[in-house]
């Protein structure tokens, strides 16, 4: 008995110093968002002296802030309606259906995640000058290049793999007897997967939600490429970029923290408030492989 | 003599200070109210007779005018813009962001050109660069010979001796100009000038000064030296090429010729970095980045180190730091090679260029030819970027004119870049012979690897100039 | 009848998401195939086929060498310690009954929610070396006189720096996967071993981490795929590749080719190298791990 209280003095210990080492650096982005510009010349960890929230102010109205949140909730909401409309099908034929091709397409969705983004964003881009061209030549206006919702297709194509990858780990594990029972009533194969397999996803679906969301709300190499306009949308994470330019150029550190926190609040937010579904979702199938 | 000036240097800073922070936290404000990182905007010609006066030109015509937001603020180009259109009917859409290479590069490689771009070379993106390598520029040898709009004189016959001859506006070295020279500053060290009155140091003129004055500091626990970042190194370099060998010996070495590296001049000058490099506060390559080199400046604020190369937008981007008491900016050129021989204060510059795919090529040019006016580059100045044009430097008033009365003060003018070649795959010059000194001061590499990385470099580029 | 409604079935629900996949995925990865075999610099329309060329001088660039030598340390050191610190934090928190389960679990996890930009910002502060948290907290230990430690600076510990930025960010996620799969082991499985006089921690090593070997394995794969991903971001934001190239690693490096050098097709051949890489990796991994699954 003893030996054992010992043994949790320790894991206790464990488990705090790691929640103290997270806790206490994004605590301090928080805290540093509040402090005026001299401060950010003293040592780093010193309390603001007041609660300086003009930073919050400038950032959400002159930096504008407030309008690129705006066009990131659209990007990042049209993204996963987009997403969900693509792979939920997708995945669950993949997975519960044996037909021609199936294997092929399967091995180019498996190969698809070895792709990484940050290398295909620029022939992506080159592929939409050409398209502007091409429409240009039509008579036609300008359509893919500083277009939100091109950017919300361009990040729904690219997670697919990933997707499809999670989605199919939990289809294949449900028993065939659901569909049979349904295709006997006479329900149709459309039918039977909206309104008989899709309600039993809900826990996937919502884990595939939560991590896309995070990779969408955060991702800027895409975003920074495909708006070329500096006048046109810009999404928050491309916008904290501009925040941060500083070359030769006195730097606004107040402002860039505050900004910070911005893009951090919603994530936590929706992190906290649907972190137990999380946690279920992973448990109900897909990630474990 | 010498140490006169260099006192008189030291005194005329003072002043330079006092009213160089009151100028720069007017144009700083102005920065944080446009706030937006890029204005764009159709200057109307309020006067359009007065323009159909001035040129025969058709009116009818709108150039994209793209131009980096740097320290000077966006205001003075919105002004030199609409003054530009009054005096010729030619309207300008105006373009300015802090970083300019993203927003036009992408459009560039959609087929967009803007007509007129400013935009230096030696920035990280090295978009000028690319295009010098991909031969993506006007040639603009004739505007040289154009009339300045709305006065009498040739666009030649304004601008300074010296600064359409070196490879930073003739990147090929065929006589013919590709860039206009703009805002230039003379760069050199930065020190504070109130710890040397206070310690009773003065400013060397030797870099055997230099190490003695290095030893005193050390004593008490002050750095001889600290750099933002290793690319600061680029005109530091320049600069000392000249003193080792004036401007022979600086032809041959931007030029990569064979040996160039093994001679005695340059032994010298690998020397002088090797051993200032030991002299280097240990903690600036931590902070020699994008992100941390505020903190590698503040070093001098802070009484940690004594010397910084820079330039004279460091006093605008330190405005807010706190500093040591009394503090004050002190600006001298390097030390010389030895007692007697020049110093040299290199003069760095920013270029001004025409895509070679931009449609209103006349327009534009017309536009060059114009930055040359004394209207704009009183524009300009007012806003602290002094154009190089003859006899302008002795119009500047207060603290301009000190600051840019370096030369005049025995310290030579140092001009020029490494030479432009097609683009060789994975050999970039400026990380081997700057981005190195990072190494050196941490002891990671030594001077000979050093050495031998810049020949097998050097030799690469020979063959692929152009 | 039936047959042709389930083959146009199959086909509206397949066809959109393959063909989004075929273009802006498959097709802008065949174009880097492409583009490695020629000499372009971007801008110009001329475009020079070289053959094999970039690849031939990629074979002799050592600073290429450098990056792939970080890249590979960052993918071993990043991986065995996340996976290591994962597992075990998982276990604990699914096997030991503790008061504040869920809050660390919650906690644990938030790293992975930041942007980049935010977890560079949190570490240029935390590694600097005069008034850095990680120093203040050394300097109680060593002579106050004593050099502090250049995190970001001495070029032997830069990468390390690097690495623990990345581990930082990275543990929270792995562990709540690792604890979703460690759940649904049957408690019962547990309670025999137990009753046979096996203790916690061989019951970690022989029923915990076969039961949940497939989910490891898939992990692996996750490990050399993010890893390759995050170690350019965090270096773009933390050191720029520096100091004096030390931090450079695969894409940072083709980044700086293709788009500061002037070499786009150089770059690109960089792209494909690291195409096949992560790909053999994988499979190496893969296969290296392979075990008949355990039946319970």
């Amino acid at each position: 008995m003893k030996k054992k209280s010992g043994k949790h003095v320790l894991i206790y210990c464990l488990l705090i110093i790691l929640a103290i080492l997270i806790i206490v650096p994004v605590g301090w982005v928080f805290m540093a968002s509040l402090k005026q510009n001299h401060e950010f010349y003293e040592t780093p960890w010193k309390l603001p002296s007041g609660f300086y929230v003009q930073n919050f102010i400038d950032a959400w109205g002159s930096a504008h802030m407030g309008q690129y949140m705006l066009n990131s909730v659209i990007v990042t909401a049209v993204a996963i309606v987009l997403l969900l409309m693509l792979a939920l099908p997708a995945s669950y034929c993949l997975s519960r259906f044996q037909f021609k091709m199936k294997k092929v397409i399967q091995i180019l969705f498996m190969a698809g995640l070895f792709i990484n983004v940050n290398y295909i964003v620029v022939p992506i881009f080159l592929m939409f000058v050409d398209g502007e061209k091409w429409l240009k030549s039509m008579g036609l206006e300008p359509l893919f290049l500083n277009n939100i919702f091109i950017l919300a297709l361009v990040y729904a194509s690219t997670a697919l793999p990933f997707t499809i990858y999670l989605l199919s780990g939990y289809f294949v594990t449900i028993p065939k007897t659901y569909e049979e029972a349904a295709y006997i009533d006479g329900s149709s194969y459309f039918r039977t997967m909206v309104e008989v397999i899709f309600p039993m996803a809900r826990p996937s679906i919502i884990t595939v939600i939560l991590f896309n969301f995070l990779s969408f709300w955060n991702e800027y190499i895409i975003a920074i490429t495909l708006l070329t306009d500096p006048d046109g949308s810009k999404t928050l994470p491309v916008g904290l970029m501009n925040l941060m330019k500083a070359q030769n150029a006195s730097a606004q550190y107040g402002r860039m923290y505050a900004g910070l926190v911005l893009v951090m609040l919603p994530t936590l937010v929706l992190y906290i408030l649907v972190q137990k579904k999380l946690t279920q979702g992973m448990m109900l199938g897909g990630l474990k492989g | 003599m010498k140490k006169i000036i260099a006192m008189l240097l030291v005194g005329t800073m003072g002043i330079t200070t006092l009213t160089g922070c009151g100028s720069t936290a007017a144009k700083e404000k102005e920065v944080t109210e446009g706030a937006t990182d890029e204005i764009k905007e159709e200057a109307q010609s309020p006067a359009e007779e007065k323009a159909e006066e001035a040129t025969d030109e058709a009116t009818d015509v709108t150039i994209k005018v793209a131009a980096i937001e740097t320290a000077y603020g966006v205001d003075m180009w919105t002004k030199v813009c609409e003054a530009f259109t009054a005096k010729t009917g030619i309207k300008v859409e105006l373009t300015t962001d802090k970083s300019l290479e993203d927003v036009i590069g992408a459009q560039m490689k959609a087929g967009d050109y803007p007509d007129v771009v400013h935009l230096a070379t030696g920035r990280p993106a090295a978009l000028t660069e690319t295009l010098i390598k991909e031969n993506g520029l006007e040639d603009i040898t004739d505007v040289l010979s154009m009339t300045v709009p709305g006065e009498e004189k040739n666009v030649s016959d304004k601008i300074a001796g010296g600064f359409t001859e070196s490879s930073l506006t003739n990147p090929y070295n065929d006589g013919r100009t590709y860039m206009a020279p703009m805002f230039y500053s003379p760069c050199g060290l930065f020190y504070n000038s109130a710890l040397f009155e206070e310690k009773g140091w003065s400013v060397p003129v030797t870099w055997d000064e230099m190490w003695e004055l290095g030893e005193k500091a050390k004593a008490e626990n002050i750095a001889l030296f600290a750099y933002p970042t290793a690319g600061y190194f680029d005109a530091f370099f320049y600069a000392l090429l000249y003193e080792a060998g004036g401007s022979e010996f600086f032809a041959k070495a931007t030029n990569y010729e064979e040996g160039i590296w093994d001679s005695p001049e340059a032994v010298q000058v690998f020397d002088i970095i090797e051993k200032l490099s030991a002299y280097t506060e240990k903690s600036v390559p931590s902070n020699a980045n994008n992100d941390n080199y505020l903190k590698n400046q503040q070093l001098i604020l802070d009484n940690k180190a004594l010397f910084m190369p820079n330039g004279t937008w460091v006093i605008g981007e330190m405005k807010d730091a706190p500093r040591a008491d009394g503090f004050s900016w002190g600006f001298t050129a390097l030390p010389a090679i030895a007692d007697g021989k020049d110093a040299y204060s290199y003069t760095w510059f920013e270029q001004m260029w025409i895509p070679a795919a931009a449609e209103n090529k006349d327009a534009a040019k017309q536009f060059v030819a114009y930055m040359y006016s004394d209207e704009a580059a009183g524009i300009f100045a007012a806003a602290g970027a002094v154009q190089p044009i003859t006899g302008f430097a002795d119009q500047l008033e207060g603290d301009n004119k000190l600051f840019y009365s370096i030369y005049d003060n025995g310290a030579k003018a140092a001009l020029g870049s490494f030479a432009a070649t097609d683009p060789v795959e994975g050999v970039n010059f400026a990380d081997t012979v700057f981005g190195t000194v990072n190494s050196l001061v941490s002891g990671d590499k030594t001077k000979q690897e050093w050495i031998d990385s810049i020949k097998k470099d050097s030799d690469l580029l020979r063959a692929a100039l152009k | 009848m039936k047959k042709s409604s389930k083959s146009i079935f199959l086909f509206l629900c397949i066809a959109p998401s393959f063909l989004l996949f075929l273009v802006f995925m498959i097709i802008p990865t065949f174009n880097i195939f492409r583009m490695s075999l020629y000499k372009w610099g971007g801008y110009s329309p001329d475009k020079t086929f070289v053959g094999l060329d970039n690849f031939i001088k990629l074979s002799k660039d050592m600073k290429f060498f450098q990056s792939f030598e970080n890249t590979i340390f960052l993918i071993v050191a990043v991986s065995l310690v996340t996976f290591t610190m994962a597992l075990v934090f998982a276990a604990i928190l699914t096997r030991e009954n503790l008061i504040g389960q869920n809050f660390f679990r919650v906690v644990f996890y938030i790293p992975n929610i930041l942007s980049i930009v935010i977890i560079s910002a949190i570490f240029s502060a935390i590694l600097d070396s005069k008034n850095g948290l990680l120093n203040s907290i050394l300097n109680i230990f060593r002579d106050k006189n004593a050099e502090p430690i250049y995190w970001l600076g001495d070029q032997k510990i830069v990468i390390y720096s690097i690495a623990m930025a990345m581990i930082w960010q990275a543990v929270g996620y792995y562990m709540v996967m690792y604890m979703a799969s460690m759940a649904s082991v049957p408690e019962s499985v547990y309670e025999s071993a137990s009753l046979e006089g096996a203790g916690k921690i061989h019951q970690f090593f022989h029923l915990t981490i076969p039961l949940i070997w497939t989910n490891i394995r898939t992990t692996l794969t996750f490990f050399i795929i993010s890893n390759i991903n995050l170690s350019f971001t965090i270096v773009k934001a933390m050191t720029g590749g520096g100091p004096d190239g030390s931090t450079e690693v695969f894409l940072s490096y083709m980044y700086k080719q293709a788009y500061t050098n002037s070499s786009y097709g150089y770059g690109m051949a960089i792209g494909v190298v690291v195409f096949l890489f992560s790909f053999a990796l994988s499979g190496i991994v893969s296969l290296v791990t392979k075990r008949e699954p355990i039946e319970l």
